[in-house]
């Protein structure tokens, strides 16, 4: 059905969009939809199937903003898509619900597995699977965006909204169906729905004057009957009945309504009359349509209804109610389609030269309005495809004979409310209005207009209280909730078992000292002092648990750091001592007491438990076997994780240039020379040469005990500050090798990269380090490519910090 | 223990200066915190000995040591802070030289949180805050 529809459309699109520029951009979003069409009505898997149903939306959506210059297509566009998209999100979770529940992602067996359920879980399932299908399918709360999509080219309102897209909500009500229907409040429910529905589009549809929208608004209301088929028992057969005569009568329908609007510049049915002369080949088609959907002898659309009504037998009384009027509407509809312009002439209207459109136009609907009678005829033809389609929705029947003398009363019943209706549609018309305009406020369609204008002022009251500006509020958000979050899991407490030494003891006094200095006096340079403390005593702190390497390296560190940060204050030390602020900020104190209090919570509740010895065991055992170092954690930095190593020194390097850079510009800042002494001017020399020395010690002893890469550039920069403190920093960077730092910092970064290449040449992993031995005949010399690598560490640390500080201190002597 | 407590106490002085409106202060404190997160870190080896981890001479395997693991990351945490520190205080140099101002605000937002006023907010918006554009106190959708 969907091939033959779209077949058709695409035939109609060809004429309709002639010489249109973006006719091929038409004929792609075609194509995706009818894809996705293929794909969610073929899946067996709920991920596929809502993969497919999702393209359907989105490829909808686009198609109907075709018309993208108009505006009202982009809001008719996006509304589709928020109601549908939103309708695939509710799908999605109760796919996901039920194939959790299930414990299967196979449709089929996921169906065949709902009965035994258990049922309030499973309900919840089935529940968000049926506002999914409502929305698409259009039912009552979710009807309106289906008329407003019809600013959507004709082809295009034709094929989703006739034939395909809003009956798959249809489809996949129906093959639940199977498995849902022992489910209290299923049929009811589908019932209710598409009763409410089916009434309701037809009212609307009675309030319109478009004739799209009226087609439209009894496209929906044809949707909420095939619900409440659905909903019954053993009318599997009528839902498919009504499906296809749906699809044969309303797409040629809406094809007519294009040719009619193509033809004379507007579908109010208004100002429409007489076209018959003008436009013979499509009034015929509409002939032929409005015969199948008014349900007159000899059309599909009778079988159908035949079909339905001996459906419709156990249904509750108030349904068969809802569709006695949809009934007497369709007619109604049909007529006011077809004979309204096409044959009675209303008299004041001024038709704007009409004409015949080209034979692509005419085609499509005049055959599947013929094929709607033709299958009408002879029903048997249409009975086998029928029969499949309700076996596949669980059903089974048969296509019972036309009985077309049982009937003829209650179609001539019918037929005279629907002439009566079709007689008094301007009146009914007027009426409706008026209500409409006092029942419009409670709408749906208004409730989407507020929530969607109400976004961008929610946006507009929320953007500035979130993005504010204040950086202390930030950050005092984010520590807020870390907060929260550092409190939240704790376990158990348990206090650590270690023995605390003596050492450890003064290390923790100084370290505290540092941290309370730094907040309680509020002078800037106590700030760095105490800041810098807190690094010495963490040195110390290592030294004392048996962390050498990190001792030395944070000495280090923190010996450049207070150089760096002096050298700051004494930049910003002509100015003033910072900002003036209350001696103690209540709030800020009580978050940071809070947050530091989380922390030791967070520890106690982790550290309690024994760690874990594997990693630190397999670096123990492999450190000396695989990598040739004692030295473990130089071993892990070195070797085991060097190409993390490898970024961090590219990290340093390269922040410590961007640093460098910053301070490049001139200042216009007034400076004096600080460290202009003569003893330091003496001792400058030898102190250089020792730092130096020292340094590529650090680095050859680094693989078997403390020391490295690491802490060899650190010394060595150290060096270089030492000169440009002492004598300018011009020539410390002249006295670096390759007699530029950022040379020098580059080198090493391509030395530590290069170290790993020769692995690859011997097809090991990058940066798997080769050893061998140079047999000096005194000694064995084991050398390796790590040491390169460690080199590569130490030159680029060196001369990204060395230019650091040559660039700061230039600036105090500028 | 105690160095447990001496963490938190890092940290908590870290925050408490970060959360000042001085440039400077904010930077020292995030620095702050990082150590108190170093100190963290290295908590985590348990301290359950005070053996550097080196494979003494002649064995091939680690006897009891400190944990290795822990102090390797905290080798390059610490070096990486210390790369940040350089960066964010040639950045302090740079915006107090640019703006002549060490409130850690954006121009043109009257500060809310502490609920005190600056003592020097220059009114007028340094023209070389460019990357970040000002504030729009109408706010709107983008």
């Amino acid at each position: 059905m969907v091939g033959a529809v779209g077949t058709a459309v695409f035939v109609y699109a060809a004429g309709y969009l002639e010489g249109h520029p973006r006719r091929g951009s038409l004929y792609g979003l075609l194509v995706l939809f009818l894809v996705g069409m293929v794909v969610t009505v073929l899946a067996d898997d709920v991920v596929l199937l809502f993969l497919g149903w999702e393209l359907t939306s989105i490829a909808s959506c686009a198609l109907v903003a075709f018309e993208r210059e108009e505006a009202s297509s982009r809001a008719a566009a996006r509304q589709a898509l928020l109601v549908t998209g939103l309708g695939g999100l509710v799908l999605l979770v109760g796919l996901m619900w039920l194939a959790q529940l299930a414990g299967t992602h196979q449709l089929s067996a996921l169906i065949d597995a709902l009965p035994r359920l258990p049922a309030g879980p499973a309900g919840v399932g089935l529940a968000l699977v049926v506002v999914g299908a409502f929305t698409k399918s259009a039912q009552v709360p979710f009807h309106f965006w289906l008329p407003n999509a019809m600013t959507a080219p004709t082809p295009v309102s034709a094929l989703l909204h006739s034939a395909t897209l809003v009956k798959l909500g249809v489809f996949l009500l129906a093959r639940f169906d199977v498995g849902a229907s022992s489910f209290v409040g299923w049929s009811p429910t589908l019932q209710i729905v598409g009763s409410v529905t089916a009434a309701w589009g037809m009212v609307l549809a009675l309030r319109e004057r478009d004739l799209k929208r009226i087609l439209a608004w009894s496209t929906v209301a044809t949707l909420g009957t095939l619900v409440v088929l659905v909903g019954l028992q053993g009318s599997q057969i009528a839902t498919a009945a009504l499906l296809l005569a749906h699809a044969l009568y309303k797409a040629p329908l809406f094809f007519v309504a294009g040719n009619v609007d193509h033809a004379c510049g507007t579908r109010v049915i208004d100002r429409l009359g007489n076209l018959r002369h003008k436009m013979p080949w499509t009034a015929a088609a509409a002939a032929l349509a409005a015969l199948s959907m008014a349900g007159l002898p000899f059309s599909f659309g009778q079988v159908a209804k035949e079909v339905m009504r001996t459906a419709k037998d156990d249904s509750m009384l108030w349904v068969q109610v809802a569709q006695a009027v949809f009934g007497a509407v369709a007619i109604a509809v049909a007529a006011v389609a077809s004979v309204r312009f096409f044959w009675r002439h209303p008299g004041e209207n001024i038709t704007p030269p009409a004409h015949e459109g080209g034979v692509l136009t005419v085609v499509p609907p005049l055959l599947l309005g013929a094929g709607g009678l033709a299958l009408g005829l002879f029903p048997e033809v249409a009975a086998p495809w029928l029969e499949d389609a309700a076996r596949a929705m669980g059903g089974v029947g048969r296509l019972p004979a036309p009985d077309r003398g049982a009937t003829l009363g209650t179609l001539v019943v019918t037929l005279g409310v629907g002439a009566c209706v079709y007689k008094y549609w301007d009146p009914l018309h007027f009426f409706l209005e008026r209500l409409a305009a006092r029942v419009g406020p409670i709408g749906m369609a208004r409730l989407y207009e507020r929530v969607v204008g109400a976004v961008p002022r929610l946006g507009t009251a929320l953007v500035p209280r979130f993005q504010h500006g204040h950086l202390p509020g930030y950050l005092a958000l984010t520590a807020l909730v870390a907060t929260a979050a550092l409190w939240l899991p704790s376990g158990p407490w348990t206090w650590p078992q270690h023995a605390t030494s003596p050492g450890m003891l003064a290390a923790c006094l100084l370290i505290a000292a540092g941290a309370v200095l730094a907040v309680v006096l509020r002078r800037r340079v106590v700030l760095v002092l105490g800041v810098g403390l807190v690094g010495y005593g963490t040195a110390v702190l290592c030294l004392f648990v048996g962390a050498p390497d990190l001792a030395l390296t944070q000495l280090a560190v923190e010996t450049i750091f207070v150089v760096v940060a002096v050298a700051v204050l004494i930049r910003l030390g002509a100015r003033k001592e910072g900002l003036a602020e209350p001696r103690i900020r209540w709030g800020a104190a009580a978050l940071a007491l809070a947050f530091g209090g989380g922390v030791v919570a967070l520890m106690l509740a982790t550290t309690g438990a024994p760690a874990d010895p594997a990693l630190d065991a397999y670096f123990g055992a492999q450190s000396l076997p695989a990598a040739h170092g004692r030295n473990v954690v130089n071993v892990i930095l070195v070797d085991f994780r060097a190409f993390d190593t490898l970024g961090e020194v590219a990290v340093v390097v390269l922040s410590c240039l961007a640093g460098r850079a910053l301070l490049s510009v001139p200042q216009p800042m007034k400076t004096k020379e600080v460290f202009d002494n003569p003893v330091l001017q003496v001792v400058l020399r030898p102190l250089c040469v020792v730092l130096l020395v020292a340094a590529g010690w650090l680095w050859l002893r680094g693989h078997h005990a403390p020391g490295g890469g690491f802490v060899g550039g650190l010394v060595a920069a150290g060096a270089t500050a030492f000169i440009a403190l002492a004598q300018s920093p011009a020539l410390a960077i002249r006295r670096l090798p390759l007699r530029s730092a950022r040379r020098l910092g580059a080198a090493g970064v391509l030395l530590a990269g290069f170290s790993g290449l020769p692995a690859l040449v011997v097809g090991q992993p990058y940066l798997t380090h080769l050893w061998t031995s140079l047999n000096l005949g005194f000694t064995e010399l084991a050398v390796s490519t790590v040491m390169l690598f460690d080199a590569g560490v130490l030159l680029g640390v060196w001369g990204a910090l060395a230019g650091y500080v040559a660039g700061l201190l230039s600036q105090e002597a500028a | 223990m105690i160095v447990l407590v001496t963490a938190g106490l890092v940290v908590a002085a870290g925050l408490y200066l970060a959360l000042s409106r001085d440039v400077l202060r904010c930077i020292l404190g995030l620095l702050l915190m990082g150590s108190g997160v170093n100190l963290v870190l290295l908590a985590t080896g348990r301290f359950h000995s005070a053996q550097p981890p080196i494979v003494a001479p002649g064995a091939t395997v680690l006897d009891t040591a400190a944990a290795s693991v822990p102090q390797a990351l905290v080798l390059t945490a610490i070096v990486i802070g210390l790369a940040l520190a350089c960066f964010s205080l040639a950045l302090v140099v740079r915006v107090v030289g640019e703006s002549g101002d060490d409130v850690a605000t954006m121009p043109g937002v009257e500060p809310s949180v502490e609920g005190h006023k600056p003592a020097i907010l220059e009114p007028e918006v340094p023209e070389s805050q460019g990357d970040f554009p000002p504030h729009e106190a109408a706010g709107g959708p983008r």
